[in-house]
């Protein structure tokens, strides 16, 4: 993939599933409730339960790794908001466009606008990415 | 520690973990994290050592029901081997608490055993204002 300033990265789409919720749950040691008792949730202003916002923030990084690999994980920065909610059924599509190209130290750092949004294109993260990638 | 009583600069105790080849499995399954699989090899996701430093420090933070995780910023300084065993240190970066705005920003560092540093962040809650008295 060539990096230049306004270069797309390959999507990657993913169905937010309550299974793996649940799993993300242990791996993660986040058990809170509206994560996974859909009763509690039904009684809580969000009606359901949703997605832990670091699962669907994971969507992005392994989106990033597809397009940088280990650079990515090594180097790799985020600073991102959480805007809406992700729920079980949603679709997810993790993507990011390249803002800017730094020189520094013999590499170059890629800075990139960051977006996971739901099928009905509603933003659920927003944000940036910075990665050192060899120059 | 619950809002009320925290403070900026207030330092949470250190909480150690590690995430053995079962617990990464699951995360991996959990996250669908093929492009991880195949590029990374025995390296823990750092996605999944910064959800373990906020389960940790979830556990030390009392938030009321209706907080919301409304901000995350990540560092990654270095990889983690799976079995590694890692400590998170934390402490209050902000405190906002205007009118009906409560917003708490907290400052996280993850160290491995050689005491070098492989993820930093700082996560941001929004919290419902204290229920009025009446």
């Amino acid at each position: 993939m060539a990096l230049n300033v306004g270069t797309s990265l390959p999507e990657l789409k993913r169905r937010v599933a309550q299974e793996r919720i649940n799993l993300y749950a242990r791996a993660s040691g986040d058990f809170n409730p509206i994560h996974l008792d859909p009763d509690f949730a039904r009684k809580t202003p969000l009606g359901s339960t949703i997605a832990h916002g670091m699962l669907i923030l994971a969507y992005l990084s392994e989106m990033l790794t597809g397009a940088f690999g280990r650079d990515w994980l090594g180097s790799g920065s985020l600073d991102i908001r959480f805007k809406a909610p992700a729920r079980p059924g949603d679709t997810i599509t993790a993507g990011g466009k390249i803002t800017g190209i730094q020189p520094e130290d013999g590499s170059r750092i890629i800075t990139l606008e960051v977006l996971c949004r739901n099928q009905q294109d509603e933003p659920v993260i927003t944000g940036s990415a910075k990665v050192r990638v060899p120059a | 520690m619950d809002f009320a009583g925290l403070e900026p600069g207030d330092e949470f105790p250190p909480t150690a973990f590690q995430l053995d080849a079962e617990t990464v499995a699951a995360y991996l399954e959990a996250v669908e994290g093929e492009n991880h699989r195949r590029v990374a090899g025995e390296t823990v996701p750092p996605l999944a050592v910064a959800a373990r430093a906020l389960a940790a420090l979830s556990a030390g933070l009392e938030l009321p029901p209706g907080a919301i995780h409304v901000g995350q910023v990540l560092g990654f300084r270095g990889t983690v081997k799976t079995g590694e065993r890692l400590t998170s240190h934390a402490r209050v970066a902000r405190k906002i608490a205007r009118g009906k705005l409560n917003m708490l920003a907290i400052d996280f560092e993850v160290r491995d055993e050689r005491q070098t540093t492989v993820l930093t962040g700082e996560t941001s809650f929004v919290l419902p204002p204290p229920a009025e008295e009446s």
